[in-house]
């Protein structure tokens, strides 16, 4: 390496791009002087292993690079041309054309340059901007190459057309065992256009000898020109020509259409005999012909795959539609398929063999067929198609297309970590380095994957029947040769399972996984890209992970964004060890590559800068190809790309596609190709769909999830154990009340909907009422707005409502009359309470831990006891007096609350008043919820003075409320929602990690801070209502009970009885996946979800 | 799953917290009797007092010891205790069954008050009798009509009944 390095001349300070720990080019400079050793000598003896082909995806990327590093390693092959002369050859990506013709071998070597191809592949070369490393594999595969320009025609079959007709009249055209030329294309010869009209065509010429045809003509450029076939797509004339060149007659349609498109293809060379014709030919006459297949070399040629363009200015403009190419490379399967068929050739091993054979048959048949339906339909109506819920994964598959990906990940290697790298690994994290390592440099697969492609089935050649005296050189007999059934494609090589790009995904449970991988990797920058809220803590995680000054992380988000390349270039003369990573968020991205949409002058730096390695944070954020987010990060340039997330598969297939778009995990990254070959199939119950996924996965999906095992049978990571309580609660009889009567109303409301065959009509105005329910539920004060009034009717007892309603409206109103006294009472309670800690509450015998004092009288009691006695007084229609005096009446608005400071807590510090004793209104209305959340934070602080704790609510109204209550509670609180914009919700965060001795509580919108965020700091967890999913609360409680974790993380979910919210829970058990969908608001209705609806207003 | 009533009774002093044990006033009613008043609560029933109320002196009931019973209703404290006399006694306000005319124990009972103020209340009723507003009729004329031949009579009920 270093060696290398001094020779060359070049690039400005070399040595920062050669520090010694940059594995990737260390790897590639080693094998490939051993590549070429390997290969020279195949090349004329062609022998197939699967070493060959096997070491070759990661050679390629360095002639398509035109980075820096890779341009030095363009000129050390250069300059070592003379030494090793072939490796010019061998690695260039025209190599077709240097190919040594072996005369010996090639009597009837066909095969000429195509003309197409050397076009293409030079322009595939000019194509793969500087950035792209990844997938070239198909289209170069150089070894192959060489090989099957060394396959003879082979013999695969033969077949009987018994109906073939003539398009002549007359006699000594053709005679019976006559050879014939089975052609495509029109002849130029004379007489062609007669023949073509099926007019008189009076020649009558015999032809007489058995001569074997040579079929170069046929081989003559071919349709791959998509101009061409476009306009051959029209006909599938496949015309008979006798040896003069005549043609005197066609297949029928039945057979031309495969035919047809195998010579278009070149995939067979068809050598034809008379069987039986009449002596003499009238036009429509029967012939019968025998045909005898041959596979010939250019049918392995690798399929030129040009879509997945790889200028980004065009991706997305014609995702969806099939290309003509498509159209081609699946006619050309169809064609490959029946021709299997028809020939009787059966696979030998691989996909689908040990199923029972018919199956396999009609698998074949139904997925060659199904496409050209069906991708019209789609194309027509996408929309229809998406929605489509036979696309939607049951929980069940996902789990089974993960099990492939993770089946041997136990006893994967480890590594350990590069020396800048701050922190311990656990073993499953050194595992993810070395795979995410391995995959990166190419060096090997981790998982060892040298099976058989699953994709691929093994077939021989059959022998060959000596046909008239002509005997062929078989040199490939015993050879078998692949087909895919699903692409079309033939290969003589061992289609080994390959991954063909640099990246991968990573469904881990997220982050701490990749950090490392940039300290192991020096000395080129990083784009994290994450959610806006994970900026700050991308951040503070890469910075922790390493050793101080090795690591530069710029955040490039908001307004004062710098220049990046200027951020990025003038550090490289400080100090080649410091990495570079820049994070920034998908609206960033978003609006960068907006801008440069709208004007192509306008170039944003961060779609300029060929990116080291891209890291997609929570990448199930671009899982909409369409979406803006997605165009922008496709357009993104980088050499190693990551996509992170704990759902790849969020709930249909095509969410993967997006991220093998991302990494450019060819031929998976063109829509219509992963349409065709994985959507379309798994939309008809296709069990191989969910292999082709799984093969894919395997190859670049690394899985962890929080009860995985270690080789050990130890979980991988211990997390403290979690203790979830269902706490349920009572309402208090006005909550009771309020909630009833809404409650009845929309049950009636359903009723009468459900009654008339109205509900999936009404869907949403259900929703909303359910939603309103569930509101209820958390606090009146949330649903009793001014419709209300109009709406809800309170059955018996309207003076209620109003009561309740002008408690709230006070609240609102805050100051009273009687305001004016509050200084003097504070003067005179001063002076009795300060000494007086433990005041007896007269009604229930206990301390008062919230006094209230009632103003008219100066009597406390505490607050629970005087404000349910005003309550049951209410209720009674009874006017409260002072339960000490009678003084009266007494209102529970009239009451003021007496707040101790530093009665548990030793919060000395923040309190700027030096009053020992406050008062405050009580102009607070509080609810169930609230008091069970404040009851349960005030035990916590008795038992552990500092705790932490985390509440999750899914309405930010309800979080307000929070708020209100956690603050009369003299409560440290932190308040985290999707309102709040970055730097508030890093503050927000921060300050609630950040050290103390008080009890702080964090609020949290469970939409907003459910994925994501890392709170370990905390353990305990408060779900004020519950979720449709038990899987969004999951994820939410993961927020704290994940790795960090040390402490028991105590879970307590609040439910109050007899209201929807035990519904709701009824059916989570029932089926959460269908409860998922059903309830989301998608505004659509299907039986399940009014079954379900059904329950919510059912009597149970 | 059954929990207490959070808002109705938040801080039970008396109910629920008998089943776990003694509650604080049950306790402190126990460990200090108001003079000439006794009242323990049932082991079966924490709810239910044995009560013994020793007549007032210079009342007619004066040397009397009368038996009630009393009992906390779930609701307590927030509605009144339930009293009534086992004992005989001829008492404008108190009936031939025992139930006793006492506004405390109706309308104007307030959470504030307690097992204890209540029997003292009770005791403070013999003292003072207010016949304006009977519950035992006869009784209550006989005493409007001629009060010292009520009391005579009163006397003699607790001769024969109360001692």
């Amino acid at each position: 390496m270093t060696d290398s390095n001094a020779t060359i001349p070049k690039s400005p300070p070399p040595g920062l791009f050669f520090a010694g720990s940059d594995d990737e080019d260390e790897v590639d400079d080693e094998n490939i002087p051993l590549n070429v050793e390997t290969r020279s000598p195949s090349i004329p003896t062609a022998p197939q292993t699967p070493s060959t082909s096997r070491s070759s995806p990661f050679n390629e990327p360095l002639f398509l690079d035109d980075d820096d590093d890779d341009d030095k390693n363009m000129n050390i092959y250069e300059e070592e041309d003379n030494v090793v002369p072939q490796k010019r050859q061998i690695f260039d990506n025209d190599s077709d054309i240097e190919i040594i013709e072996d005369p010996g071998l090639s009597r009837k070597k066909q095969k000429k340059i195509d003309p197409e191809e050397v076009t293409s592949s030079s322009k595939e070369k000019k194509d793969i901007s500087s950035a792209k490393e990844c997938s070239i594999s198909f289209v170069s595969d150089t070894p192959t190459s060489q090989v099957i320009d060394a396959f003879m025609p082979t013999y695969i079959g033969e077949l009987v057309v018994p109906n073939a007709w003539s398009t002549v009249s007359g006699r000594g055209y053709v005679k019976i065992n006559d050879s014939i030329h089975v052609k495509r294309e029109q002849q130029n010869y004379a007489s062609s256009d007669k023949a073509e009209a099926s007019t008189s065509s009076s020649s009558k010429k015999k032809t007489d000898g058995k001569r074997q045809i040579t079929l170069s003509n046929m081989l003559k450029p071919q349709p791959v020109k998509f101009n061409n076939s476009k306009k051959k797509k029209s006909d599938t004339i496949v015309r008979l020509v006798n040896n003069k060149g005549f043609e005197f007659g066609r297949l029928a349609t039945d057979t031309s259409w495969w035919i047809a498109k195998l010579l278009e293809n070149n995939i067979v060379e068809i050598r034809g005999v008379m069987t039986d014709c009449p002596e003499k030919l009238t036009t429509g006459a029967s012939l019968i012909v025998t045909l005898h297949m041959y596979l010939i070399a250019s049918a392995f040629k690798p399929l030129k795959r040009t879509f997945g363009n790889d200028d980004p200015v065009h991706l997305g403009f014609n995702e969806g539609l099939e290309t003509e190419e498509e159209t081609i490379l699946r006619e050309r399967k169809q064609a490959v398929v029946k021709m299997f068929e028809v020939l009787g050739l059966r696979p030998q091993a691989g996909a689908n063999v040990q199923t029972n054979e018919m199956s396999h048959e009609e698998n074949l048949q139904k997925l060659a067929k199904r496409p050209v339906r069906k991708v019209k339909e789609i194309v027509g109506d996408d929309e229809e198609i998406e929605v489509d819920d036979s696309e939607e994964l049951t929980k069940n598959e996902i789990d089974a297309i993960y099990s492939r990906a993770q089946h041997n990940d136990r006893t994967m290697a480890e590594m350990e970590p590069s020396d800048s790298f701050s922190l311990t690994l656990r073993g499953y994290q050194k595992q993810a380095l070395r795979w995410m390592h391995s995959l990166e440099t190419g060096t090997m697969d981790a998982r060892e994957a040298s099976s058989m492609h699953p994709l691929w089935n093994q077939y021989a050649f059959p022998g060959e029947p000596i046909m008239d005296g002509e005997t062929i050189d078989l040199t490939a007999e015993e050879k078998p040769f692949y087909f895919n059934p699903y692409s079309g494609e033939l290969r003589l090589d061992f289609p080994r399972a390959e991954r063909n790009c640099q990246g991968g995904i990573l469904a881990a449970f997220r982050t701490v996984n990749q950090r490392k991988q940039q300290t192991s990797q020096p000395a080129s920058a990083t784009l994290v890209v994450a959610p806006t809220s994970l900026l700050t803590q991308w951040s503070e995680e890469l910075q922790r992970s390493c050793k101080p000054g090795r690591m530069q992380v710029i955040v490039w988000h908001g307004q004062n964004r710098q220049d990046l390349e200027d951020l990025l270039e003038c550090d490289e003369d400080d100090r080649g060890n410091v990495i570079k990573v820049v994070v920034t968020s998908y609206g960033v991205l978003a609006s960068e590559h907006a801008k440069m949409d709208r004007s192509s002058k306008v170039k944003s730096p961060i779609f300029e800068i060929c990116w080291l390695r891209i890291i997609l944070d929570e990448a199930h954020a671009c899982k909409s190809r369409t979406s803006k987010t997605a165009k922008a990060v496709y357009a993104l340039n980088a050499k190693r790309r990551w996509a992170v997330t704990g759902t790849p598969i969020v709930n249909k297939l095509e969410d993967l596609f997006s991220l093998l778009k991302f990494l450019d995990f060819k031929p998976w990254s063109e829509f219509s190709f992963f349409r065709s070959f994985i959507t379309i199939p798994f939309l008809s119950r296709d069990p191989k769909a969910i292999e082709v996924v799984q093969v894919i996965l395997e190859s670049i999906l690394l899985r962890r999830e929080k009860n995985m095992r270690d080789q050990d049978g130890k979980m991988i990571v211990e997390l403290p154990p979690k203790e979830v309580i269902v706490e349920e609660l009572e309402f208090s009889p006005l909550e009771r009340k309020i909630y009833d009567s809404i409650y009845l109303s929309a049950k009636k409301d359903f009723e009468r909907l459900d009654a008339k065959g109205l509900v999936s009509k009404n869907y949403t105005h259900i929703l909303a009422m359910l939603m309103r329910l569930r509101r209820a539920v958390l606090h009146p004060s949330l649903v009793l707005g001014k419709e209300d009034e109009e709406h809800s009717t309170f059955p018996q007892d309207g003076g209620k409502k109003v009561t309740i309603n002008e408690l709230i409206e006070k609240f609102a109103d805050g100051e009273q009359a009687g305001d004016g006294n509050s200084s003097a009472f504070v003067e005179h309670f001063v002076t009795n309470l300060s000494g007086n800690d433990l005041a007896e509450c007269p009604i229930c015998f206990n301390e008062m831990e919230i006094p209230m004092v009632i103003p008219r009288c100066m009597h406390q009691f505490c607050k629970d006891c005087i404000v349910s006695y005003i309550g049951i007084c209410e209720e009674k229609r009874q006017v409260a007096n002072c339960p000490t005096c009678s003084e009266g009446p007494i209102k529970s608005t009239d009451l003021v609350e007496i707040v101790k400071k530093g009665k548990n807590q030793g919060m000395s510090s923040s309190q700027s008043s030096d009053t020992p004793v406050m008062l405050r209104k009580n102009d607070f209305q509080t609810s169930t919820k609230l008091d069970a959340l404040v009851r349960n934070l005030r035990q916590l602080r008795e038992q552990d003075p500092c705790f932490r704790a985390v509440v999750f609510s899914q309405f930010t109204s309800f979080l307000d409320l929070i708020q209100v209550a956690l603050e009369r509670e003299r409560f440290d609180q932190y308040r985290f929602d999707g309102t709040m914009d970055v730097k508030k919700k890093s503050a927000a965060v921060n300050e609630f990690k950040s050290f103390s001795r008080k009890p702080k509580v964090l609020v949290v919108s469970l939409k907003a801070g459910g994925v994501g965020l890392n709170l370990t700091n905390a353990n305990y967890v408060f779900m004020m209502d519950c979720w449709w999913n038990s899987a969004t609360e999951n994820q939410a409680i993961d927020r704290v009970h994940r790795i960090g974790q040390n402490k028991t993380v105590y879970v307590k979910h609040f439910i109050v009885s007899k209201t929807i919210e035990n519904r709701i829970l009824q059916i989570q058990k029932r089926k959460t996946a269908i409860v998922n969908e059903a309830f989301r608001g998608s505004g659509k209705a299907d039986p399940e979800s009014i079954q379900n609806l059904k329950i919510m207003f059912g009597d149970s | 799953m059954a929990l207490p009533k959070m808002k109705l009774h938040p801080q039970l002093r008396s109910c629920d917290q008998l089943t776990i044990g003694c509650s604080k006033e049950t306790e402190r009613l126990v460990a200090d009797p108001a003079p000439g008043i006794s009242a323990l609560p049932h082991d079966d029933n924490l709810r239910y007092f044995d009560v013994i109320i020793e007549g007032p002196g210079g009342s007619p009931f004066q040397n009397g010891k009368f038996k009630l019973e009393l009992f906390l209703p779930e609701e307590y404290p927030m509605a009144p205790p339930k009293v009534r006399f086992l004992t005989k006694i001829y008492h404008p306000n108190i009936d031939k069954l025992g139930r006793i005319c006492l506004d405390i124990l109706k309308d104007k009972w307030s959470p504030a008050l307690q097992i204890r103020t209540v029997l003292l209340s009770v005791q403070a009723l013999l003292s003072a009798p207010n016949p304006d507003d009977p519950l035992a009729t006869d009784v209550a004329k006989h005493y409007k009509e001629n009060e010292a031949d009520a009391q005579r009579v009163s006397q003699e009920w607790t001769q024969k009944y109360a001692v």
